[in-house]
């Protein structure tokens, strides 16, 4: 037990924690800026699968950016498409979303077995790209604290400071910037800024489009960095715990950015519980996440609704 | 919509509009059914079109492969059972679906509820029970039992707290999925096998043959059954006609004093017992016989495709399978014999979804320069 604790609260575990969290986070901002924008991306696994193979298959021609670029440019399309259906032609955008999943799911194989010539399962003779890690060991330079600052913060995925980044930047955008203010109106009640001259569709079109494009960063991490190369289904789900992680993170970008570095631990725990319990059935370990994720479901609803109550208005 | 802003120059649009409006009859059941099968007839065309776009540019041999695709679930009577056989099932999870979507619930639990509904048939059919008359139908029980708890439990969540019944269900499916898959591995794998499956059922426990040398089982007359009773119940019954209103207005049906969440966890456990049948029809009919891990490999989620494509309708719900069946049959055929890969029925079903779901009519360009000005405003 006692060299588990020490397990999880070492450095190197924080390390796994930001590797496991960092596509989820991806993710999982994206599905806030849809979700606040009013609707709810239910494509998000299936966009961070076309982003993975997208990001594979191009990273085997082209230096490793260009494979990224092409993962997030992947995603953006499929929200673009998303966008098209839901606003021009007025589709449900649960209903959009599940055929982008099922379009994703057989697509991204398809794809694979014609990219390799006939292998469903992996790209494995499809040799691609990774994220570069970055190294930040001159900071162990620094007197004291040196040794610790780099046991917590070299070594991480370009994409995980991307990550960290896009949370402020998100969080600067949406409750600092007009065009944010329009968004949280948007989702909020759509008469309103329709009313006061601003483009609703417009700012949905775009709200998709930059859901479908994180999600897609986010599998071009997953597919990269996390794992090197595709495998049929890699996302495992990633992309619905997402859907969880922004309700846990009440809709808020530090909040969500929180969520996700707690599915990531959970996700973390199941690469490390293996090696101290190998009592426990692997797959009660691969069911923690999921479970977790109902958890906080059930918690943030229970939270959600209380609070309404607290105000006096009927759900 | 903007007639009254430019009462000066009316467009000519809007005039044919507000005529034709005029001398419009309500519309009458057929012409909506009409309406409807051309809707699905036009996204099935595009698809086809898609698919024949993908094999022309991804095969070798394109003709081979397509005349498969289109020829060969009819070329043998073992394939045609197998395409029954597909139907029988796509039906059931396109009910389960329907029922669900009818009270706007996005319940996606058919998939868990399959895999419980496996799982509770298999312990009956390998118990001592199973050896005797009753594991047959002790066996479907327990099935749809498990199922109807998996289908009430985020039913439940939802109405008791709100959660968001999108992710409970789908999280429910992975869990079962990883149930099955220990619960196999360590209680039920049959000994001396390196798989990871059960063993054989007992004949007692299997679903009779309806016909000899094909996979048509006793699941074929579950699906009709069901069929007719999930019509009946939502088209004949107060139940029924509970459900439609809160599907189509829950604020409203409160207000007519329908209690909504009662009628919705109702629906959500009624799909839930639909779809541990399913789970049933999967181990203890001809096509298993056992159960084994991953049995199901995504096939619930189909049944989506169908529900949106039948426009959630029961009666519509069989129909539309037997095409997807074929559909699907066809492109494991072609996959066997070809050198496309059947996941190319994938990027048909998304197509149909989303033209379906979309509300499209001819382009107006079209409208304007062929049929003339009233065709695109009586739309």
């Amino acid at each position: 037990m006692n060299d588990f604790l020490l397990t999880v609260f070492s450095a190197a575990f924080l390390a796994t924690v930001i590797r496991t969290s960092t596509p989820l986070l991806l993710a999982t901002l994206g599905g806030l800026i849809s979700d606040l924008s009013g609707a709810l991306n239910v494509a998000l696994d299936g966009i961070m699968l076309i982003g993975c193979l997208t990001a594979v298959i191009v990273s085997h021609y082209a230096p490793w950016y260009v494979g990224v670029l092409a993962g997030v440019g992947a995603g953006a399309a499929v929200g673009l498409i998303m966008a098209f259906f839901h606003l021009r032609m007025k589709a449900d955008i649960i209903i959009v979303g599940f055929a982008i999943g099922a379009l994703a799911t057989g697509g991204t194989v398809f794809a694979l077995s014609i990219a390799t010539g006939g292998d469903k399962g992996t790209s494995i003779n499809l040799p691609s790209g990774s994220v570069p890690a970055i190294d930040l060991s001159f900071l162990g330079g620094i007197p004291g604290i040196g040794p610790i600052l780099v046991a917590l913060f070299s070594g991480h995925s370009l994409l995980s400071w991307v990550a960290a980044f896009l949370v402020f930047a998100i969080w600067y955008f949406l409750y600092r910037t007009p065009w944010g203010l329009w968004l949280r109106a948007v989702g909020e009640y759509p008469a309103a800024p329709e009313a006061a001259g601003i483009p609703v569709n417009t700012v949905r079109f775009w709200s998709l489009i930059v859901s479908g494009a994180l999600a897609g960063l986010g599998g071009a991490q997953l597919a990269m960095f996390n794992f090197i190369g595709f495998t049929a289904n890699m996302t495992a789900g990633r992309g619905f715990i997402a859907l969880g992680a922004v309700l846990l993170g009440a809709r808020h970008p530090v909040g969500v950015m929180f969520a996700a570095l707690l599915f990531g631990a959970f996700d973390g725990l199941t690469n490390v519980l293996p090696g101290h319990y190998p009592w426990i059935p692997p797959e009660l370990i691969r069911m923690i996440p999921f479970a977790v994720t109902i958890l906080a479901l059930l918690l943030f609803s229970y939270r959600a609704q209380r609070a309404l109550a607290l105000r006096g208005v009927k759900a | 919509m903007t007639t009254e802003a430019t009462p000066t120059t009316p467009a000519p649009a809007a005039i044919a509009a507000a005529t034709s409006a005029g001398n419009m009859k309500p519309p009458t059941r057929w012409s909506i059914v009409g309406r409807e099968v051309g809707r699905a007839l036009v996204a099935l065309v595009i698809a086809m079109i898609a698919t024949l776009l993908i094999v022309f540019f991804v095969s070798k041999a394109p003709v081979d492969a397509l005349v498969t695709l289109v020829t060969a679930p009819f070329s043998k009577t073992r394939t045609i059972g197998l395409w029954v056989d597909d139907v029988a099932k796509l039906t059931m999870t396109g009910l389960a679906f329907s029922l669900v979507f009818q009270a706007r619930q996005f319940a996606l639990g058919v998939q868990g509820q399959l895999y419980v509904g496996a799982i509770a048939a298999t312990y009956v059919a390998l118990s001592p029970i199973g050896q005797t008359w009753a594991g047959l139908p002790l066996g479907i029980l327990a099935a749809m039992a498990a199922g109807a708890i998996y289908g009430f439990l985020p039913g439940i969540a939802k109405a008791r707290l709100g959660a968001n019944e999108i992710v409970s269900t789908l999280m429910l499916n992975y869990i079962a999925v990883e149930l099955c898959n220990f619960l196999v591995r360590v209680s039920l794998v049959a000994p001396g096998s390196g798989l990871l499956t059960t063993a054989k059922f007992p004949k007692t426990s299997l679903y009779p043959v309806l016909v000899a040398n094909t996979r048509i089982d006793l699941g074929l007359i579950f699906a009709i059954v069901s069929v007719l009773t999930v019509w009946f119940a939502l088209y004949r019954t107060s139940w029924g006609l509970k459900l439609r209103l809160v599907g189509h207005n829950a604020r409203f049906a409160e207000y007519a004093g329908i209690k909504a969440n009662f009628i919705m966890v109702s629906a959500m456990t009624v799909a839930g017992a639909l779809g541990g049948l399913l789970g049933s029809m999967f181990v203890q009919g001809q096509a298993f016989g056992q159960l084994t891990v991953l049995f199901e490999g995504g096939f619930a989620f189909e049944g989506v495709l169908i529900a949106i494509v039948a426009r959630n309708r029961p009666l519509a719900v069989p129909i539309v399978a037997m095409f997807y069946a074929y559909l699907r049959q066809g492109a494991q055929l072609m996959n066997i014999r070809s050198d496309v890969p059947a996941e190319v029925i994938s990027v048909v079903a998304a197509i149909i979804i989303v033209l379906v779901a979309s509300q499209f009519g001819l382009p107006s360009w079209l409208k304007r320069n062929v049929l003339g000005n009233r065709a695109g405003a009586a739309r």
